[in-house]
């Protein structure tokens, strides 16, 4: 068994590798992805998987019901660590896979895979914690630089991990992209990965917050007759049912992380493609808490005042 | 994992766990009573946001959990729901908080026609908890609505809870935290309303907190308290107090307090960086009159 294959293994244990192991698989992985289009070409069938965040026990259930991985081909749409309890394990487990299996993996980068949203949401204070040192955190947030944009599925599903932007109308505007960069906080590449499809606006809507895009029917329509695509799938909102379509089928928002933040409630879904892109949603709940040395259901009591 | 409750300890402050599938207690005329349930479904949602008119709900709205306290024989209730603390918050509609990445979005390009939504992301609210006396079901199925009648006197008052004999270790016998609603702004931040309660031999006391920060921007933290000690009256006293804390990062940072969001995650620890804007004290006295 080569030391991949051993790496793999123990990963799936949800054992973090060492320090040295992890700088080792970045570095591997550097190679591979660099490689990579900002518009990833990606063949049918494939399994399209949305946000994780560290929930690395639901993952297990996502490959209980999609199947392993190199038999199943997967495309995931970026958010892998933050908010779940191991960020750690999620991400160096599918990186492992990335490494291993490249052409059986996709990797697509979502809005936190930044070093600025880490630092708030979780992965940042878990590599101190289970390291000692925030090595493994630049390793990682290193790797984020050279993750892919979007994906292109049999020129037919464009996939991305947030949505549209008006800087951008045609794929080969984001090919353009030079994206070896931390998310910027406006333009192209952070609308790619921030912004929402939003029902009460037909073109674009701007945020309260004063940052962040919303695009409406209107806009779906014009992209996908422009690239000559069937719909488009993302991720990044949660969904209570796993997935939603919106628009008259023209977009839809995928979710993979069950019960989400170990208390939503909400399932998870996965979509898989076959050959000829028929589609087929698969539904999952959380793993039982007794496999995952979850949190206590009632918190324990305190004498707050 | 159940909390771990002494029988004796149950036993000897005449207190009962209930038994009929709920999670609570009855103790000294009062049944406490939590209810955790999942977030909405998308059809709920729609039909949230019809009654509310509203287009936009906070990303997790916990609309079957609940908090109930009630007092037996008066019929008086006091609860928490996130139904009616988002009527709060689109009675009270505060203007949207600029995140700091919108000074360099002003010099973005504008796409065609774009539409500026302007609602309160933030879902802050002045919610304090909801209260019915002695209103009976039968009055409330006619639909027959006794607004005056029904809705509560709190006074305002001088008597503070006594966090001190709050601070004695008695045992806990019942204990919950139910969140209400939760949204994480799009990762600029958290909003979150929740509500803590714990029961003791003495007494009952519960917490409800909303809590905001937006990232780089602002804190703000609305926490409302209530405590009753029991007694033998038929005429329990509940003490309320709410205290509202409010402080810029930018304000935070002239006074050589840390200004990155990290520092402020937990906010019972840093609540007293926030200056108090609002304090005040009220009694609402249940009345039996049988």
């Amino acid at each position: 068994m080569s030391d991949l294959d051993r790496q793999i293994e123990q990963l799936k244990r949800c054992e973090p590798l060492k320090e040295s192991e992890v700088k080792a698989l970045c570095l591997k992985a550097m190679e591979i992805l660099v490689e990579e289009s900002n518009v990833q070409r990606v063949d049918a069938p494939v399994t399209i998987c949305g946000d994780i965040h560290g929930q690395f026990y639901d993952m297990k259930e996502l490959f209980k019901v999609g199947g392993d991985c190199p038999k199943t081909s997967y495309l995931f749409l970026g958010d892998f660590v933050d908010r779940g309890y191991y960020s750690v394990e999620t991400f160096l487990l599918l990186l492992a896979l990335k490494v291993r299996y490249p052409d059986r993996i996709t990797l697509i980068r979502g809005n936190h895979e930044s070093r600025q949203i880490t630092q708030v949401y979780g992965f940042y204070d878990e590599c101190l914690r289970k390291y000692g040192s925030v090595n493994v955190w630049r390793y990682c947030t290193d790797i984020f630089d050279y993750m892919s944009l979007s994906a292109l599925i049999e020129n037919k599903v464009f996939s991305v991990h947030g949505g549209l932007s008006p800087a951008i109308s045609t794929l080969d505007q984001i090919r353009t992209i030079d994206r070896k960069q931390e998310v910027p906080h406006d333009g192209a590449m952070c609308d790619l990965l921030w912004s929402d499809p939003e029902d009460i606006v037909d073109g674009w809507g701007l945020s309260p917050r004063g940052a962040g895009f919303l695009f409406g029917g209107s806009v779906v329509t014009s992209f996908n007759h422009s690239n000559n695509i069937d719909y488009i799938c993302r991720a990044h909102q949660l969904v209570m049912e796993g997935y939603k379509w919106m628009f008259r089928n023209q977009i839809v928002t995928v979710w993979s992380a069950p019960n989400y933040c170990y208390r939503c409630g909400n399932v998870a879904a996965i979509l898989e493609l076959d050959e000829n892109l028929n589609k087929q949603f698969r539904v999952f709940d959380a793993a039982p808490p007794e496999s995952r040395g979850a949190p206590a259901k009632n918190p324990a009591p305190d004498y707050f005042l | 994992m159940e909390l771990e409750v002494d029988d004796k300890d149950l036993k000897a402050a005449g207190a009962e766990i209930l038994t009929d599938g709920h999670h609570g207690l009855r103790i000294h005329g009062w049944e406490i009573v939590s209810y955790k349930g999942s977030i909405l479904k998308s059809s709920s949602v729609i039909t949230w946001e019809e009654k509310l008119e509203t287009s936009h709900l906070p990303e997790m709205v916990f609309g079957e959990s609940c908090l109930v306290l009630k007092h037996v024989i008066s019929g008086a209730k006091i609860h928490f729901n996130a139904f009616d603390a988002l009527t709060g918050w689109k009675k009270e509609a505060l203007p949207p908080v600029e995140v700091p990445a919108a000074a360099q979005w002003k010099f973005r390009s504008k796409p065609f026609q774009q539409v500026i939504l302007d609602y309160d992301y933030t879902f802050t609210t002045p919610y304090c908890g909801s209260e019915t006396i002695g209103l009976d079901m039968e009055k409330k199925d006619s639909g027959e609505i006794l607004e005056a009648s029904c809705s509560p006197c709190w006074e305002d008052c001088e008597e503070q809870i006594d966090v001190v004999a709050l601070a004695s270790k008695e045992p806990i016998l019942f204990y919950d935290e139910v969140v209400l609603y939760e949204d994480e702004l799009a990762d600029n931040g958290v909003s979150l309303l929740t509500v803590k309660v714990r029961v003791m031999p003495s007494c009952w006391f519960l917490l409800l907190r909303f809590w905001l920060r937006v990232d780089g921007v602002l804190m703000r933290l609305r926490d409302t308290r209530m405590h009753c000690a029991f007694s033998d009256s038929a005429n329990p006293v509940i003490l309320r107090e709410s205290c509202w804390r409010e402080a810029t990062f930018q304000a935070l940072a002239t006074k050589g307090y840390p200004t990155d969001a990290a520092s402020y995650s937990d906010p019972s620890i840093i609540s007293q960086k926030l200056p108090v804007i609002m304090h005040k004290t009220q009694k609402l006295v249940v009345q039996s009159n049988l």
